[in-house]
């Protein structure tokens, strides 16, 4: 949008400057005041066309002026000095003026014109709109003096002034008549320019006329400023259009601030909004993930880094002796701390040797583990179990709310109500996504248009036969049972390879031949990992549950299965939008099945990891029985025993374990998502691309064709991922760091892919509606994030060796602590949704309102438009006698009231066609207003009356 | 090396791409496997089992029968790719609305839509059916005359079509041509096209009808024609004849000239 506006402002500085205070109804009060100036115009047509055209030239710059200076006046809040310098000069020239009788007619009819104006735009501004007409005619009865006494009491006729003013100076060679000319034809273009929007022409002629008038007028306004007003006037012009090109440039300052903005943008013009708000969803995520990571960052990591106890100081923060080896190779750390075999190994080694190592970054602020449990830490005294705990509670918290009041926010939006009854009208006039510039994707947008008009009337047709219904039905429930059957087989694969896995690892390897045992080594590289290696080495069979091959079943089904479902829900015949939702529904289900999989068996691991850690504090009190008995034997002074923490034995620590699982499945998942956008679309656009030349058919339009942006999959995987952070981010400080990583290259990644391989959907539509969709899913995986991790907290006691919470976490464990909390979120959700869910009640109210007003005050226009015409023909019947009904007070008043009514009637001559929808502020002026009528003198008719009015003033 | 989860992981994919590309599938089937097992059995080539076929079933002389039986069989019995039913409706309109003398018909086939197209002619025009394969040719006269058009309404030219095209003047005196439709190799449709501009057979107002351009589809021949600008370019956009779910379109050109 800014972008847009951008390039309007830059189209009509000048139709800006005349807005410059009213933002709404531009248009509008443009048009109205077009019309107004017209119907002036004849009534004051007797005199010369010429002159007329001049009035209405130079009353139109007024009002621009006026307007300019008033928008000037509220930026720049200028001093009262000029003013009254101006008014001075005003009055010299009032005196000036009176010099010919010609000049002074034309005056005054200008002048009124002035005020009429004047006071119209102050109607405008809600104060009063039926003086106006009420005032014209005191004004013709008045003496001039006092004319010129109030002008000079209103604001900002100085310039008209100066206009009038015989020319001097540089232009000298100019004859006045030449000047004036001049003066009108700037006029006529600034008019130009003020009402080209509203002009029924095509871009590329508005645009050259723009470029025209705007060349015009700068090459021959400045050129015709002379004179001390003119000066002062040239001098405010120029400042106003610096001060609007600064905004200008500054309003583009401002968008090119906003990241991505531009390629949002282009994104949008070439594949319509429903793709643009997926990458507005990743700007927003990002943000998010920018302030979660400044929290663990800044609170934690650094904090820990900066002033915590260094590596190798105690044993959880130092490699042990049997890992130091491999610690630092590039395949360990890219693993996050396992490693994984290569291939030569695993087919050369012998299994005893092959054993997982534990790498560097396991022993490092990125993991749990890595934390003391020191109660404070470093000269600042920071608190650093509390630091975490309150870390890993604020981002938990942060996020929520913005959710929900993301959400909130959005529904203000939606507004709600009745938007299916005007089916057709609202296909005709707001079907067109105008932000689309690319030609092939309007075309589609033309055709999904026509087509979907196509099916609105054979839809319209079919409800009326209500025949085709059931077969419709039926189709749509099949669907959902096809989905279903997918859904289930595909968490009974997870289930079943989760299943396999754990036999595998539980029962060892010897029991398997020599290809399972391979398989598995392949596929699962962690299945034959060693947590904790002891002199017994009996403890090889506990091992960790996750596995590449899990993964890859996983990332696979959510790969695939999303594309059976769209195949599926071609069956259902939805809305685009609705089928946008369905598909939503579906890939959610499927991905939350996968998730909780892996969290159960993730559950499963901790278990085994607990186990471990018995048999681990059990040996580790021999280890230190031989360690004192060992030292006593040798040397009888009881010197304190030194150990290099490397070679302390220590417990499995199921939290950082827990992190890494999170940490490799984010990478998994990150891996997939652009190998599949490699694979999926680069490749093959590539191909299509250039195998077309040498093909048996077209392979851009038939068979393989480019793929299409995927916007429901895109977004239920940011979701996932976002959830995926959630749950892990406690455990490992480093997830939220990697995520905004991971965000920040698909933003880049993504943008330049769907530019360059993916080809504009073929039913282009409109996505507004989706966002609170996706925030709701976004609140869903949320809580049932938040779930699984508040449960390891609050029921699984925490590792005895690492972590800041080593030492017991009583406070935050007890059941009674954390239930109220739970509670206490649960229903600040609850009254937030009610909340919300009342304002929109209220919003639909008001807008149902809104509509019966509106047709009551149609009903009453045309019962006061009836009576108008009615009165009107009274009206023309007393023209007939004689005229001094005019100075009858009742006469005038009834012709006030016609007057009023005759305000609608401009348009249509005879009060036969009225205006059917005059807006509801409007006509409640016109109510308001009826009791200060009274006294008011009656205005001229527009259309008819106006003609013995004006008889009288020459008289 | 693969374990059966794996597998069972892709079963998705293939359904998908089952399902998605269903007519495909179908009109593989019925084009190339179907033809290629009746052709090892009967020991005929597909066209000649058409005109058995339609020998039997249709009234001779009467060109809407013999259209209909050869759509029945088309669509029951085998494939091929004629205009078919839906498209041949576009067509028949074309030549209604314009009204055109001379005709030239690239790729004649069976002759389905000569027939077609000689239906729909006014009295006085003649058509120029050009076909490159001795064997459909002889089939497709037999059908031509079967349907009771004669030598004079349609010249039947077994040559290719880049032979016939720059002869058309010197041999069978053709000053201009009104219509021109094309239904042979699409790889041909641009060289054909060009050749026919070189020979300035085509004058303004001359329309150009062109099947197949989105399946199997002729990429170059529209690129050329949208950039060369001397076309005014129509895309009727229909199905593949006989199978419902692949999307077809015809292109019709009319000559405006260089401007």
């Amino acid at each position: 949008m800014e972008v847009e506006d951008g390039k309007e402002k830059e189209f009509s500085l000048y139709y800006v400057k005349v807005e410059a205070d009213s933002e709404r109804g531009k248009e509008k009060r443009v048009q109205n005041g077009k019309r107004r100036r017209e119907r002036n115009g004849e009534s004051t047509s007797e005199m010369g066309n010429e002159t007329v055209e001049k009035k209405q030239c130079r009353a139109v710059r007024k009002e621009g002026e006026k307007h300019g200076k008033r928008a000037k006046r509220k930026n720049t809040g200028q001093d009262d000095a000029e003013e009254g310098s101006n008014k001075d000069k005003k009055n010299t020239k009032n005196e000036k003026t009176k010099v010919s009788k010609q000049e002074e007619e034309q005056k005054r009819d200008v002048k009124k014109k002035k005020k009429d104006i004047k006071h119209k735009d102050d109607a405008n501004h809600g104060k009063s709109k039926e003086p106006l007409e009420g005032k014209n005619k005191k004004k013709q009865e008045t003496v001039f003096e006092s004319e010129s006494k109030s002008e000079s009491d209103s604001e900002s006729t100085t310039a008209f002034e100066a206009t009038d003013d015989p020319p001097v100076g540089l232009l000298g060679s100019l004859t006045p008549e030449e000047l004036e000319k001049l003066k009108e034809a700037v006029d006529e273009r600034k008019k130009l320019i003020g009402t080209l929007r509203g002009k029924p022409w095509p871009m590329k002629k508005k645009l050259t006329n723009l470029r025209e008038s705007q060349e015009f007028v700068e090459k021959y306004e400045g050129a015709l400023g002379k004179g001390k007003g003119r000066r002062i006037y040239a001098y405010k012009v120029v400042m106003m259009k610096k001060w609007m090109k600064f905004q200008r440039d500054f309003d583009n300052f401002r968008t090119a601030c906003i990241p991505w903005e531009m390629k949002i943008k282009e994104i949008e013009s070439h594949f319509g909004s429903s793709v643009a708000s997926y990458f507005i969803f990743l700007r927003w995520m990002y943000g998010i993930n920018m302030i979660l990571f400044g929290l663990t960052f800044g609170l934690v990591m650094v904090p820990e880094a900066l002033m915590g106890r260094p590596y190798g100081s105690i044993p959880r923060k130092t490699v042990p002796r049997e890992e130091e080896a491999n610690a630092m190779n590039f395949a360990v750390l890219w693993d996050f701390g396992v490693q994984k075999p290569t291939t030569i190994q695993m087919f050369v080694a012998r299994r005893d040797e092959d054993q997982m190592k534990e790498g560097f970054a396991k022993y490092s602020v990125l993991f749990y583990g890595y934390y003391n449990n020191q109660r404070a830490i470093g000269w600042l005294k920071f608190r650093m179990p509390l630091s975490y705990f309150l870390v890993g509670v604020g981002t938990v918290a942060y996020s929520y709310m913005v959710v929900i009041r993301t959400m909130a926010r959005n529904a203000n939006e939606e507004g709600g109500g009745d938007d299916t009854c005007f089916n057709f009208s609202w296909k005709t006039f707001a079907s067109w996504d105008y932000l689309i510039g690319n030609t092939e994707t309007a075309d589609n947008k033309f055709a999904s248009i026509t087509t979907s008009f196509k099916e609105a009337i054979v839809e319209e047709q079919e409800s009326r036969k209500d025949d085709n219904i059931h077969l419709t039905r039926f189709l749509r429930v099949l669907a959902n049972f096809l989905v279903l059957c997918c859904l289930a087989g595909s968490g009974y694969l997870i289930y079943f390879v989760v299943r396999r896995s754990q036999k595998f690892a539980l029962e060892g390897l010897e029991n398997y031949g020599w290809w399972e045992r391979n398989e598995v080594r392949l596929l699962e590289p962690s299945t034959v990992e060693i947590l904790w290696l002891n002199e017994e080495k009996n403890n090889r069979n506990a091992a960790s549950f996750t596995n590449t091959q899990v993964n890859m079943v996983m990332s696979l089904l959510g790969m695939f299965c999303p594309m059976l479902f769209d195949v599926i829900s071609g069956l259902e015949n939805y809305h685009p939008r609705i089928a946008l939702q369905w598909q939503l529904g579906r890939i959610f289900a499927l991905f939350l099945g996968n998730l909780y999989t892996f969290i159960i068996a993730l559950m499963d691991a901790i278990q085994l990891k607990r186990a471990e850690e018995d048999i681990v504090k059990k040996n580790m009190t021999i280890w230190l029985a031989n360690l004192y008995n060992g030292t006593v034997l040798d040397n009888s002074t009881a010197a304190p025993i030194t150990v290099h923490p490397a070679d302390v034995p220590r417990g499995p620590c199921w939290e950082t374990m827990v992190g890494q699982e999170f940490v490799r499945l984010i990478i998994s998942d990150t891996m997939t998502t652009y190998i599949t956008l490699l694979i999926g679309d680069f490749f093959r656009a590539v191909l299509v691309r250039f195998l077309n030349n040498c093909w048996c058919w077209d392979l851009e339009y038939g068979f393989p064709s480019y793929s299409e942006f995927d916007v429901s999959g895109n977004v239920l995987g940011l979701i996932f991922n976002q959830g995926m952070i959630w749950m892990g981010a406690f455990y490992a400080p480093c997830l939220p760091a990697l995520n905004l990583l991971r965000l920040h290259v698909s933003m880049y990644l993504q943008c330049w892919a769907v530019m360059c391989c993916n080809v504009p959907q073929e039913r282009v539509f409109k996505a507004s509606g989706s966002n609170n969709f996706y925030m709701a899913m976004l609140l869903v995986i949320l809580f049932l994030s938040t779930l699984p991790a508040i449960y390891t907290i609050v029921s699984i006691p925490p590792s005895f060796d690492c972590g800041p919470f080593s030492k017991g976490f009583g406070y935050v464990s007890n059941p009674g602590l954390v239930l109220p909390f739970l509670l206490l979120l649960v229903l600040a959700i609850y009254y937030l949704q009610s909340t919300s869910k009342t304002y929109k009640r209220v919003n639909v109210e008001l807008k149902k309102k809104l509509q019966a007003q509106n047709e009551e005050n149609k009903k009453k226009n045309k019962l006061a438009a009836l009576k108008a015409a009615n009165e009107l023909e009274q009206a023309r019947r007393a023209r007939d006698e004689p005229r001094n009904s005019i100075s009858d007070p009742d006469a005038t008043q009834q012709r006030s009231s016609v007057d009023r009514a005759g305000h609608h009637r401009h348009a249509g001559k005879n009060g036969e066609s009225i205006r059917p929808g005059p807006s509801v502020s409007s006509s409640q002026t016109t109510t308001r207003h009826t009791a200060s009528r009274g006294y008011t003198p009656s205005g001229h008719l527009p259309g008819h009356a106006h003609k013995p009015q004006k008889n009288l003033t020459k008289r | 090396m693969v374990s059966p989860a794996i597998a069972l992981a892709f079963l998705p994919l293939l359904l998908t791409l089952l399902i998605r590309y269903r007519y495909y599938f179908v009109l593989l089937y019925r084009a190339v496997l179907v033809r290629w097992i009746r052709d090892c059995l009967t020991g005929m080539s597909r066209e000649e089992r058409a005109y058995q076929y339609i020998l039997t079933h249709a009234t001779p002389g009467d060109s809407q029968s013999i259209l209909d039986t050869f759509d029945q069989w088309c669509s029951k019995v085998e494939f091929i790719s004629n205009i078919g039913p839906k498209k041949g409706k576009i067509l028949d309109r074309l030549l209604v609305e314009n009204c055109p003398l001379t005709v030239l018909e690239l790729g004649t086939h069976c002759g389905y839509s000569t027939i077609r197209m000689a239906r729909s002619l006014p009295i006085g025009a003649r058509i120029y059916s050009v076909e490159m394969d001795e064997r459909n040719a002889q089939v497709a006269e037999k059908i031509i005359r079967l349907a009771g058009f004669d030598d004079d309404m349609v010249e039947l030219i077994i040559r290719p079509s880049d032979e016939v095209i720059p002869r058309l003047h010197e041999d069978f005196g053709v000053e201009r041509l009104d219509f021109i439709f094309m239904d042979h190799w699409k790889r041909c449709y641009l060289p054909d096209l060009m050749l026919l501009e070189e020979t300035g057979l085509i004058g303004e107002g001359t329309i150009i009808l062109a099947d197949n351009v989105i399946f199997p589809g002729a990429p170059n021949f529209l690129r050329y024609v949208r950039r060369s600008g001397i076309y005014e370019l129509r895309i009727h956009r229909a199905t593949l004849e006989y199978i419902r779910g692949i999307r077809d379109g015809m292109a019709e050109l009319t000559y405006i000239g260089i401007k």
